[in-house]
């Protein structure tokens, strides 16, 4: 009896280290069930032979893993085991502005983006691991387009928009139809001088004009989510997709 | 089962558009009306929007970031003479205008608010992901024919008076 009473102390210190909520919820369960308790001996007390799965406990919030690595039990492995270099597998309750250790905010620097890219493939490029297991081969390919995918996304203005409100739980792509006359007559205006327009001089000019608008509805989006003006940038984006198809236009014919 | 799906591969290129080059074996390709829609365009133009006969129904699509113009001229009687569309966008939208500025021809304004965008779709195969291309050709339609009667109301309003 004194036996366990000793294992269920050392196995509360060492959970309540790595994981305090998890240890709370083990004293509460180990209350119960102290008989099973006996038949280990201390030796065989890892967390390999009893393991209480972090994942069962906690509620977390977030994109931590709580289970810890697959592999070796490491408890912060994010992506990527550092202790055992295993990738993990792909959490979808990560989101991008976690993988690259950004704030869930609009103005973020897009060359801040680029180094932590680099380094993340470093680590989770499946070219890396073809020596490695099958699973650890599919976890590898998962997550390195998962970070290709987010820098993509964050990288460009537009998307980046289009995900925050996403992750705010607003879906910007709706299949309502635009009728707003003043906005698509102006579009209608914008389009058609770039198709008149006569040479690549022209079509710079256009270009130049359409990013000053670009920047300008990107500040007022800003301004309209902070405030949580949902709506008006719903519409902020709507007019900034227009200006992005405009320049893909003029990209094109020049 | 294989015969039967090597079959069913050559059927399927024979239906679709004779043009198609090998390489575009189980690639989705456009229906031979779209093409036709999109290198022989019937109605492209304007007519003048102050024009009392005109109605000009001006719609955008928010995902994809396409915009329509569907123009009108109507007679005394309410029946749709002549129509012209611009469009700017994917091929199908294109195809999708044209073929709305083709059916709208010779109805009248009541008539054809009853077209119906999967009737468009039928007709030019649409797949799933272009469908929205003929939703936005309905609602173009549809508002051209709200803008001709706003604009009758306000001349009939302003003879009254």
């Amino acid at each position: 009896m004194m036996k366990t009473k000793t294992m269920v102390a050392s196995l509360f210190r060492r959970t309540f280290r790595c994981n305090p909520v998890a240890a709370i919820a083990i004293n509460s369960q180990t209350n119960l069930p102290r008989e099973s308790l006996q038949h280990f001996s201390s030796k065989s007390l890892t967390t390999g032979r009893l393991q209480f799965s972090g994942r069962v406990f906690c509620s977390e919030s977030g994109g931590e893993r709580s289970s810890g690595c697959w592999n070796c039990g490491e408890k912060s492995a994010f992506l990527f085991c550092d202790s055992c270099r295993s990738i993990q597998p792909v959490d979808d309750s990560v989101d991008y502005f976690q993988i690259f250790g950004l704030e869930k905010k609009y103005e973020i620097d897009p060359r801040s983006l680029e180094g932590k890219y680099k380094d993340w493939q470093k680590k989770l490029h499946p070219d890396l691991v073809h020596n490695k297991s099958q699973k650890e081969r599919d976890y590898a390919a998962e997550q390195s387009a998962k970070v290709t995918e987010a820098c993509r996304t964050l990288t460009k203005r537009l998307s980046r928009a289009m995900y925050i409100m996403k992750l705010n739980g607003i879906n910007v792509n709706e299949e309502e139809t635009i009728t707003d006359p003043t906005l698509l007559m102006e579009i209608m205006e914008l389009r058609e001088g770039i198709a008149e327009a006569e040479d690549s001089k022209a079509l710079n000019q256009i270009r130049s004009q359409v990013q000053e608008k670009l920047k300008q509805w990107s500040d007022s989006f800003v301004e309209a989510f902070e405030s949580q003006r949902f709506y008006e940038a719903v519409k902020c984006i709507q007019r900034m997709t227009y200006y992005e198809r405009a320049c893909e236009e003029i990209v094109k014919k020049l | 089962m294989m015969m039967l799906r090597h079959v069913a591969k050559k059927a399927f290129l024979g239906l679709q558009n004779p043009m198609a080059s090998p390489l575009g074996l189980g690639r989705r390709l456009y229906h031979e009306n779209v093409i036709d829609h999109f290198e022989n365009p019937r109605n492209v133009g304007s007519f003048n929007r102050d024009d009392p006969n005109v109605g000009t129904g001006l719609v955008g699509s928010p995902s994809c970031g396409d915009l329509m113009s569907l123009q009108i001229k109507v007679d005394d009687s309410g029946q749709i003479i002549d129509t012209r569309f611009k469009t700017f966008g994917c091929g199908s939208a294109i195809a999708s205008s044209s073929v709305a500025s083709e059916w709208i021809k010779g109805k009248t304004i009541e008539d054809v608010l009853t077209i119906k965008n999967a009737q468009i779709a039928k007709h030019l195969r649409l797949p799933p992901v272009k469908l929205h291309c003929s939703m936005l050709a309905e609602d173009a339609i549809k508002s051209a024919v709200n803008n001709y009667k706003e604009k009758q109301a306000k001349a009939n309003g302003g003879v009254k008076a």
